[in-house]
């Protein structure tokens, strides 16, 4: 149980979060710990399956999923997820499993133990958003984020399917503009901010990647954006990691910083630069925070 | 000793199927007073009511029962039936077997038997039915005509025409409803000026049309052929009777920057308007809401320039109570909304085309504005983002309709057509410009529909894409629409300057509201239910009420204006008739039981119950007990159910009736 | 098999197939009206032969044979923004992963290979380790591949970043996620899912 003034949570970080997003990581645990928000991760927990397993076996990813919340349900609280892959599963395990009897017992059968429904799934922008309030995450802002442009990106699955996640509105979402001008930002309007940047793609087909990708970094640069901000380790990768190599393929520049929520939530709550991992970005922020005396 | 005669009918298959109708006919044959019993496969058609009349005067038949579908329909017929072999009507009655049994069940031998049961418990209840006298009631031979669009008109012309009275109510300051807002019609090209305001005006001047504009539906009570209507004149501000309609209070007033419905807020309008020049009554309104003198006290230019004096602060609504024997319901249709969608509604909005943030996505009405010579351009197409013609112009269909996942999964009928139809005249006043078309299917069955459909795209060049659209979105001054063409397997991308959304059909907001005033059903979707979708498609299921337009479902306007005066024939031939026979299923009450409570008065939702004095030879007031009027009485047994003393029953239902058929199960 | 006619009758029209998708997808084949949309919005249509409309009209007829041929159903990207977008409740996505499940099973005979590897390689993973190596991931996709040099530029910037670790701590309740495993293989070998 949570009470109203001291939030605390079953923490799920993901296989990226303890791999190619150490600082996505990072700076959740610090942020949240600044916020006063407790979290603890959930002991020995697997990966959800991911797309490659609803990909082939729904049945595994569901119990992949289930089994996770079964471990969480021993920490207490809502989970908190930070990736908006793993979030799209569990959350949608949830859902298939609430309304489908027959998977129910398959996947209670699977992991031999019956599926905890109580708990929610909730991604940190929800926590952020709603349980703690934009009011108070107001209140802890030291060094508002003024003049700083920024294209907030949703990716594919932090809203969708319609029914399933209940973040925010489908098509036309603003949770991370919301939370983002509570901290003192400047949000642009942007065409791609749902668009699909090609997910998993990056290991079998990164040519997939590198043209979706780019449609999206053309677009952020296009509605004047300074950097991008996401709340996937997938995305992440895609239009950070890949940046250089889209710039080549389409011979441009875009030298756009790929941040995530926390990171830019953090520095505007005071947290130093080593505390949020910003040296593990690929595209360098440094100019960019610095040219806005953000740091 | 009763004679009862018990009618099975098959009902083609539909009962027959599942229900053994031989077996039930000599099962029911054995019941104590039965003295006939048979089956036939249609027992509604000639030979099936020849075959009732025959058995009653052969077999001296006292009560009869057909055991067949339900009594909504037929009961009506057979009780005919019943009369012209010289029994009395309610002497019949019906045992649903389909709907109630055969309908529902799949096991024959369970059906069987619980028909068999039906048939017997309506067997023992007929038995104690009595003779019930038909009671006639007078009419009143006026009719009220609820809508003020083309379907309000029509109605309201034809029956006047005919020499009965007519009053007009529309909700609105003037009539002429969406078609006065309409450019060109399909499938012609005429303007819908010229054809609509001759009828608006012809209705202004007609001595047996009784006009109130502004004004709404209050209270409705009674029933057919003597409805009390409460109508609620809004007030005005501006008294129609003093007023010429010379303008001069709309030129002068100061605040001119109000956003004009009439134009779909592409214009500005005065506080003190008529939504457009040729508006019928041509009497300006005062928007309360937006008036400087109402919000603040200041101003009252509109007063002191008004020559006649014509302008009244004062005014307050009125009440005004018409009496009317029939009712037309032609409050037309809305159009869905492109706006975002509250939370909650069952309607969900399009996000993904930009909730109406994008300003150049518009609906189709929207358009019909711009192509209106009395429109805010004019008649020129321009964008109301800046003004400009746009050369690629892109038109999407089903927007709302068809989309189960938003809310609506119906077809809105009209949205091929119009579309069509803008294209066309998009083409007509941009000779250099483009006009694009996703579709799923052209459904124009119509006469020469599909011919105007095939013309927007051999002759007036639209190029049709077999696809919907994913997503808009703005990029520059263009719409990125994204697209995709089935036919040929890819996506489509088009860099449009306007998109023009043929937004669903749906009722008028509160249609649920008047509904339920007036008593008549609806669907989920709040367009009003007719009594039989193919055989009384323009009457309403409580007497004296009749539909005409897009209030009972999405029409175009040949079917609107066929409909409005099938509705107005209905009307007439009510009319023609000075008494109207009604079911003698009213309450009566057992003046010896009677104490004088009145609690069947106060439940009473018709208002029937009156007081009657008793006195003995001498004139002494003995007591006082209730009376039911049974012209009055809607025969609905609230009273029944409610006497303390058990001195009321309804004539057709008494308990003894419905005891009867409990103790035969 | 692109340009063969269709020869549509009640033995050539795979019924069951179309049932055992609907089942493990829980959404209508039969209520796709292709309106297209779907197609409009797919991000990963360019890259099909068939796109995602045709994939469903394909279904309704029958005809899996044609979509298991072809390389489509890899290339779904698992958006859904069809099944969000979709006016008539179809659940698109789900049921793409219905049709990767037959194929998977059926091991083939889709043309698409580096998808499957890669998902194969993902699941031995889980199986493994109960959590992602990516480093792992990749080297092995790439030998596997045959694509050595596929993302080495990539390398050295994301382990000097941090991003790509050698070690990973192995979960303490691995024999969990093999009875999991175990208990799956088992319960589709007792007919108890699909």
């Amino acid at each position: 149980m949570t009470s109203r003034n001291t939030l605390s949570y079953a923490y799920y970080p993901g296989c990226s979060l303890h791999a190619s997003a150490g600082e996505y990581d990072l700076s959740t645990r610090e942020l949240f710990r600044k916020l006063g928000i407790g979290l603890t991760e959930v002991p020995d927990w697997f990966c959800c399956g991911a797309t490659p397993a609803h990909n082939v076996d729904e049945l595994l990813s569901l119990s992949l999923c289930a089994k996770n919340m079964e471990l969480a349900e021993k920490v207490g609280g809502d989970l908190a997820v930070a990736c908006a892959a793993c979030f799209s599963r569990l959350k949608t395990t949830q859902h298939v499993l609430s309304e489908n009897d027959v998977k129910r017992k398959q996947v209670e059968k699977a992991i031999d133990a019956p599926v905890p429904m109580k708990g929610n799934v909730k991604h940190l922008l929800d926590i952020l958003a709603r349980d703690l309030g934009l009011d108070r995450l107001k209140q802890a802002v030291t060094k508002p984020l003024a003049g700083l442009k920024v294209a907030c990106y949703y990716g594919c699955l932090l809203t969708r399917p319609t029914d399933v996640p209940n973040l925010d509105c489908v098509e036309a979402p603003t949770i991370m503009e919301d939370v983002l001008k509570a901290v003192g930002a400047e949000t642009v309007a942007w065409s791609h901010r749902l668009e699909c940047c090609g997910a998993n793609f990056t290991l079998s087909r990164p040519g997939v990647v590198i043209q979706l990708s780019h449609a999206i970094l053309d677009s952020a640069k296009e509605a004047g954006a300074d950097c991008i901000m996401v709340a996937c380790p997938l995305c992440h990768g895609n239009l950070d990691i890949r940046q250089e190599e889209i710039e080549g393929v389409y011979d441009t520049r875009y030298a756009m910083p790929v941040f995530y929520i926390t990171q830019l939530v953090g520095l505007a709550t005071g947290l130093g630069a080593d505390k949020l991992g910003l040296d593990a970005l690929i595209v360098n922020p440094m100019p960019l925070l610095k040219e806005k005396q953000l740091l | 000793m009763s004679r009862i005669g018990v009618f099975i009918c098959h009902c083609g298959e539909n009962i027959s199927r599942t229900v053994d109708v031989e077996r039930v006919a000599a099962q029911v044959g054995t019941l104590p007073g039965v003295a006939f019993s048979t089956d036939y496969k249609y027992m509604c058609s000639d030979p099936g009511q020849g075959l009732l009349k025959k058995a009653i005067q052969e077999q001296r038949l006292s009560h009869v029962v057909v055991a067949a579908c339900s009594p909504r329909m037929h009961e009506k017929t057979f009780r005919k039936a019943v009369e012209s072999a010289g029994l009395n009507p309610f002497l019949c009655e019906m045992a649903n077997i389909r709907e109630h049994c055969s309908w529902v069940h799949e096991d024959r031998d369970e059906a069987t038997a619980k028909a068999i049961e039906i048939v017997g418990m309506m067997v023992e209840r007929v038995k104690k039915n009595r003779v019930l006298p038909t009671i006639t009631v007078p009419v009143t031979k006026r009719s009220l005509v609820i809508g003020g669009g083309i379907a309000g008109i029509q109605a309201a012309l034809d029956i006047a025409d005919a020499g009965h009275e007519v009053v007009l109510v529309e909700r609105e300051p003037s009539i002429g409803g969406h078609m006065a807002q309409l450019s060109e019609t399909f499938p012609t090209l005429d303007c819908s000026q010229c054809i609509m305001t001759p009828k608006m005006v012809d209705v202004a001047n007609h001595p047996k049309i009784t006009l109130y504009t502004y004004a709404e539906i209050e209270q409705v009570e009674g029933y057919i052929g003597n409805f009390q209507v409460t109508v609620r004149r809004k007030a005005r501000s501006v008294d129609e009777d003093k007023c010429t309609g010379c303008g001069i209070c709309m030129t002068k007033c100061p605040q001119k920057k109000i956003p004009n419905t009439f134009d779909r807020n592409l214009g500005m309008r005065p506080a003190i308007y008529v939504p457009f020049p040729q508006a019928v009554p041509n009497t300006p309104v005062i928007d309360r809401e937006n008036c400087t003198k109402f919000k603040t006290g200041k101003c009252g230019v509109c007063q002191k320039v008004c020559g006649p004096g014509a302008v009244d602060y004062e005014q307050e609504d009125r009440l005004i109570v018409e009496p009317v024997g029939a009712i037309v319901v032609a409050t037309g249709f809305d159009l869905y909304s492109i706006e975002e969608k509250p939370k909650g509604s069952a309607i969900k909005g399009y996000g993904e085309f930009g909730h109406g943030k994008i300003p150049d996505v518009i609906d189709g009405m929207t358009f019909e504005r711009l192509a209106s010579a009395s429109g805010p351009t004019g008649g020129k197409i321009l964008r109301p983002s800046d003004g400009r013609e746009p050369k690629q112009i892109v038109f999407i269909q089903c927007v709302g309709s068809r989309a189960r996942e938003k809310g609506i999964s119906y077809c809105s009928k009209i949205c091929c057509m119009y579309t069509a139809k803008h294209t066309m005249l998009y083409h007509h006043k941009v000779h250099d410009g483009q006009a694009y078309v996703f579709f799923m299917d052209a459904r124009t069955p119509g006469k020469s529909y599909d011919e105007f459909w095939r013309r927007s795209i051999e002759e007036e060049e639209a190029v049709y894409i077999r696809g919907m659209v994913s997503r808009l979105y703005q990029k520059g001054d263009k719409i990125v629409v994204m697209g995709s063409d089935i036919a040929v397997g890819v996506q489509v991308e088009i860099e449009a300057d306007m998109v023009v959304l043929a937004t669903a059909v749906q009722p008028q907001k509160g249609a649920d509201t008047l509904a339920q005033k007036l008593g008549i059903s609806y669907d989920k979707y709040h367009f009003y239910s007719e009594a039989h979708a193919k055989l009384r498609p323009v009457e309403c299921a409580t007497a004296g009420i009749y539909l005409a337009g897009a209030c009972q479902g999405p029409k175009d306007i040949p079917d609107t204006v066929s409909q409005a005066s099938a509705a107005a024939a209905k009307v007439m031939t009510l009319f023609a008739k000075d008494k109207l026979e009604r079911e003698p299923i009213v309450a009566r009450v057992r003046e010896a039981g009677c104490v004088g409570c009145f609690y069947c008065q106060k439940v009473c939702p018709y208002g029937a119950v009156e007081e009657k004095e008793i006195r003995d030879r001498q004139g002494n007031l003995v007591k006082v007990v209730a009376y039911v009027n049974p012209g009055v009485c809607g025969g609905c047994g609230t009273c029944q159910a409610t006497c303390p003393s058990k001195s009321v029953e309804l004539d057709g239902y008494t308990d003894e009736q419905i005891v009867a058929m409990i103790e035969a199960l | 098999m692109k340009k063969k006619k269709m020869l549509l009758s009640t033995e050539t029209m795979d019924v069951d197939f179309v049932r055992k998708v609907e089942a493990l997808s829980g959404t209508s084949v039969r209520r796709c009206f292709q309106c297209g949309k779907c197609s409009a919005g797919c991000p990963m249509a360019t890259f099909m032969e068939h796109p995602p409309n045709r994939v469903v009209r394909l279904l309704q007829l029958g005809q899996w044979q044609r979509i298991l041929a072809g390389r489509s159903i890899w290339y779904c990207a698992s958006c859904e923004t069809c099944s969000t977008r979709c006016p008539n409740k179809v659940h698109l996505a789900s049921i793409m992963d219905a049709l990767r499940k037959l194929s998977w099973d059926a091991e083939g005979p889709s043309k698409e290979s580096y998808v499957q590897l890669a998902n194969r390689l993902f699941l031995q993973n889980i199986r493994t380790y109960g959590r992602q190596y990516e480093m792992r991931l990749a080297a092995v996709f790439n030998v596997k591949s045959g694509q050595f040099l596929k993302d080495l530029m990539l390398g050295p910037k994301l382990i000097t970043k941090g991003k790509l670790k050698m070690f990973h701590q192995k979960n303490k309740n691995m024999t969990e996620i093999e009875k999991i495993f175990g208990r799956i293989e088992e319960m589709r070998r007792n007919g108890e899912a699909l």
